[in-house]
C-alpha cells in the first residue's frame, strides 16, 4: 500500500502533503473561507453539516492536486472514514429542533446529516465514486485498527485506491481531519 | 404582498442555506425547482416546515408542495390565502 | 474466496426473541408491526416494529439488575449476542482472540433524550447520559460475555450491520483473525422517529413493500449477531457449520444523500459484486431478501436494480420489513438471520400486506413453499449516503 497524498486540517489551519495551505479565520469560518477560495463551484457545500464540510473540503483540496481525471464515474476508489464523535454536531442541531414542545419543528435537512457516513456519500456524489464506502466509530484515532479495516477494503478485487482517514467534528471550534489517498500499488 | 415576497425570499435563503444568494437574485415568477437555485426534494420538505413554522400552514401531502412552491409569487399568494399566523 | 463459515447466530426483533420464536412468526405470517407501546412518543399514529419487551424485562432475561446507563440498543444486543455465542459454543476465554464488530447509529439516544431537559445540570460523568455514544452500546453489549480481542462500531445507516459482516469477513480473509463476531443493534428513539417523519417517508399504516400504493416505511428495532469462522478454526474447534457467507459487495449510489437513483446503480453494482465474489450466476440464486422498505423511492429503485441484474432469471423476491418494520442499522444482520432460517428450514420468506403490482416493479412472493431446493439467498441492505450492500448466504 502506498500513500499518494495527505491532508491535515485543524481549527487553526491546513497542511497539504506537509506544506501549509493559506487560510483565513479559524474554526468553521476557516472552512467556509477555504471552500470559497479553493473550490467555490458546489453550492450544496453550505447545506452540509460541519462533518460534511470538513470531509468534503479535505477531499477537494487533496484531490485537486492529484494528476487524474475527476468527476468520471469509477468503481475502483473506496471512501473509508473514521471518527470518535459520530455526527454529534448535526445531532445536537437536530435535537434543538425537537426539544421545545411549543416550538416543535423537526428539520428534515438537518436530520439528513445525523448519520456519520453521509460525509462519505457527499464525497462520492461529488466525485462520482461508485465503489465501497464505509464509516467506523472508534474510541480514538486508532491507527492499527484503521489499518486493519483499510487492508480489508482492498480484498474485493475491485478497489485500487482508498480515500481514508480520521475526520472528527464535535463543534465549530473543535474538529480535525487527517485524510490520505492510498493505493494498493507498491511502486 | 411585496413585503411578504421579500420576507419569503429571506426566509427561504436562510432555511435552505442558500449562502451566496441575495433576495434580488431570485425572480418572483421563476420556477423555484429545476432552476438556478438547484433545490431538491429535501429542500421541498424544509419549505413545508417553513410554511408551518412561520405561517401556521400544515401541508400533509408532500406532492401538494409541487404546486405551492411553483414560484415565489405562487407561494406568497398561497400563504396570503391560508396563513394562520 | 476462502470459505467464510457461519457457526452461530442470534436475533431479537418485533417478531420474537430468539430464532425459535422468530421462525414460528415467519412461518405463521404473523407481523410484529403494531401500535406504539414502549417508546414514550406522542406519535402513536405511526405503526412500529417494537421488540415486545420493556428494558426491565430484557434485564430480567439476562439476569441482571436495572441500570440507568443501560441503553435499549445494548439490552437487545445482549440477548442476540448470547444466542449467537451459545450456538457457536464460544466461552468467555475464547473471546480474547475474537474481534467484535457491532453496528449502530442510535446507540444510547434513548438515554440522552430521556435526560435532555436536565442536561445543563448533568456533568460529564453523569451516569444516565454517559452512555449515549455509539461505542458505549457496543461495549455494553459485549460486557456480560467477556473481553473480546478488539471492538469496533460501524455506522453507515441502514447498511451498517451488513457492512459489519463484510468488514468481519474481510478480516478473516486477510488473516487478521480466525473467528469474528459481527452484527448490529438499534432501538427506536424519538430522535429518529421524528426525523423520518420530517422526511415524510413513514407510512401511517402497516407498510406495503413493492405494492403500487405503498406509502412509506414503518420503523422497527432489534438486534442480530453472527459468528464467522475460517476453515482452520472450524476444524480446530470441531464445530459443524451449516452455512457460509459466500459472497458480498458494497457500492455507492453516488446520487443523493437519502434518495436512491432511479435505476438503482449502487444496488446493481453491489449485487453484481456479491455474485462475482461468490462465483455464482443470477440463476443460482433461489430467493432474494430485498431491502424493500416500502417507500415509493426504494422499492422502485431496487426493483429496477434487481431486474437489471437478474433479467429473465428472477427468483422469488420479498421484503421481511412487513414483519419487523425497518430496523435500520440492525436490519442487515436481522434479515441475514431470517435468511439462515429460510435456508435451514427450506421455506421462502413471504412479503406481507401486498395487494397491487407496481408499474414495472417486482411482484413479490407471498407463499412459503419453494419450487426446489433453496441453496443460495441474496440479501440487500441500502443505507442513506448511497451506501448499498449485498450479501449471499449459502447452505452447505
Amino acid at each position: 500500500m502506498k500513500t499518494v497524498a495527505e491532508i491535515e486540517i485543524t481549527t487553526e489551519g491546513i497542511r497539504l502533503n506537509g506544506r501549509p495551505v493559506e487560510t483565513s479565520g479559524v474554526g468553521a469560518d476557516m472552512l467556509n473561507e477555504a471552500y470559497r477560495h479553493y473550490v467555490n463551484d458546489y453550492p450544496k457545500f453550505f447545506k452540509m453539516d460541519g462533518l460534511g464540510k470538513l470531509g468534503f473540503l479535505a477531499s477537494e483540496l487533496l484531490l485537486q492536486q492529484i494528476d487524474e481525471e475527476r468527476f468520471v464515474p469509477r468503481e475502483d476508489r473506496a471512501v473509508v472514514l473514521f471518527n470518535r464523535s459520530g455526527s454529534i454536531e448535526a445531532d445536537r442541531h437536530y435535537q434543538s429542533t425537537i426539544s421545545d414542545a411549543d416550538n416543535f419543528f423537526p428539520s428534515p435537512s438537518v436530520f439528513v446529516y445525523t448519520l456519520p457516513n453521509i460525509v462519505t456519500g457527499e464525497i462520492a456524489i461529488r466525485n462520482k465514486y461508485l465503489g465501497e464506502t464505509s464509516f467506523c466509530v472508534l474510541d480514538h484515532e486508532d491507527e492499527p485498527k484503521m489499518q486493519q479495516v483499510i487492508e480489508g477494503a482492498f480484498q474485493d478485487g475491485v478497489t485500487t485506491s482508498i480515500l481514508t482517514g480520521w475526520v472528527d467534528y464535535s463543534d465549530h471550534s473543535h474538529f480535525s481531519a487527517n485524510i490520505k489517498l492510498i493505493t494498493n500499488k507498491n511502486e | 404582498m411585496e413585503d411578504l415576497v421579500l420576507e419569503l425570499k429571506n426566509e427561504i435563503i436562510e432555511a435552505l442555506n442558500l449562502e451566496d444568494v441575495k433576495p434580488e437574485d431570485i425572480n418572483d415568477d421563476d420556477p423555484l425547482f429545476g432552476s438556478g437555485l438547484g433545490l431538491d426534494s429535501i429542500d421541498a420538505l424544509e419549505l413545508i416546515v417553513l410554511l408551518e413554522r412561520k405561517y401556521g400552514i400544515k401541508l400533509k401531502d408532500p406532492n401538494k408542495g409541487k404546486e405551492v412552491f411553483k414560484s415565489i409569487n405562487v407561494m406568497a399568494k398561497f400563504i396570503t390565502e391560508n396563513r394562520t399566523k | 474466496m476462502i470459505p467464510i463459515y457461519i457457526t452461530g447466530s442470534g436475533v431479537v426483533s418485533a417478531i420474537g426473541v430468539g430464532k425459535e420464536a422468530t421462525l414460528a412468526a415467519l412461518q405463521a405470517g404473523q407481523t410484529g408491526v403494531r401500535k406504539l407501546k414502549y417508546l414514550d412518543s406522542c406519535h402513536d399514529e405511526l405503526p412500529v416494529g417494537e421488540v415486545q419487551l420493556s428494558n426491565h424485562e430484557m434485564n430480567q432475561l439476562m439476569g441482571v439488575a436495572d441500570d440507568l446507563r443501560h441503553t435499549r440498543t445494548a439490552l437487545m444486543g445482549r440477548l442476540a449476542l448470547r444466542e449467537a455465542l451459545k450456538e457457536a459454543r464460544l466461552e468467555r476465554d475464547d473471546l480474547k482472540a475474537i474481534p467484535f464488530i457491532s453496528a449502530t447509529t442510535v446507540g444510547g439516544m434513548d438515554r440522552r433524550e430521556a435526560y435532555y431537559a436536565q442536561e445543563a445540570e448533568c456533568d460529564d460523568v453523569h451516569a444516565e447520559i454517559s452512555t449515549h455514544h455509539c461505542g458505549s452500546s457496543t461495549e455494553m453489549i459485549a460486557e456480560p460475555f467477556g473481553e473480546f480481542a478488539s471492538m469496533a462500531t460501524l455506522s453507515t445507516a441502514c447498511s451498517s450491520a451488513t457492512n459489519a459482516l463484510i468488514t468481519g469477513a474481510n478480516m478473516l480473509r486477510c488473516g487478521m483473525a480466525d473467528i469474528v463476531v459481527v452484527g448490529g443493534s438499534e432501538s427506536l428513539s424519538k430522535f429518529h422517529l421524528n426525523g423520518f417523519n420530517a422526511l415524510m417517508i413513514l407510512d401511517h399504516e402497516q407498510c406495503r413493500p413493492f405494492d403500487r400504493d405503498r406509502a412509506g416505511l414503518n420503523l422497527g428495532e432489534g438486534a442480530a449477531y453472527l459468528v464467522l469462522e475460517t476453515e482452520a478454526s472450524v476444524k480446530r474447534r470441531g464445530v459443524k457449520p451449516q452455512f457460509v457467507l459466500s459472497g458480498y459487495g458494497n457500492a455507492c449510489d453516488a446520487f443523493h444523500q437519502t434518495a436512491s437513483s432511479p435505476d438503482g446503480e449502487g444496488a446493481y453494482l453491489a449485487m453484481q459484486e456479491a455474485l462475482q465474489l461468490a462465483g455464482l450466476k443470477p440463476e443460482d440464486i433461489q430467493y432474494i431478501n430485498a431491502h424493500g422498505t416500502g417507500t415509493p423511492n426504494n422499492d422502485e429503485s431496487e426493483s429496477h436494480a434487481i431486474q437489471r441484474v437478474f433479467g429473465e432469471h428472477l427468483p422469488p423476491v420479498s421484503s421481511t420489513k412487513s414483519f419487523t418494520g425497518h430496523t435500520t442499522s440492525a436490519s442487515g444482520s436481522i434479515e441475514a438471520v431470517f435468511c439462515l432460517l429460510a435456508l435451514q428450514h427450506q421455506f421462502l420468506l413471504p412479503n406481507l400486506n401486498w395487494h397491487e403490482p407496481m408499474e414495472d416493479g417486482i411482484i413479490p412472493v407471498m407463499e412459503q413453499k419453494p419450487q426446489g431446493e433453496i441453496r443460495h439467498i441474496l440479501s440487500n441492505a441500502f443505507g442513506f449516503g448511497g451506501n448499498d450492500s449485498s450479501i449471499i448466504l449459502s447452505k452447505l
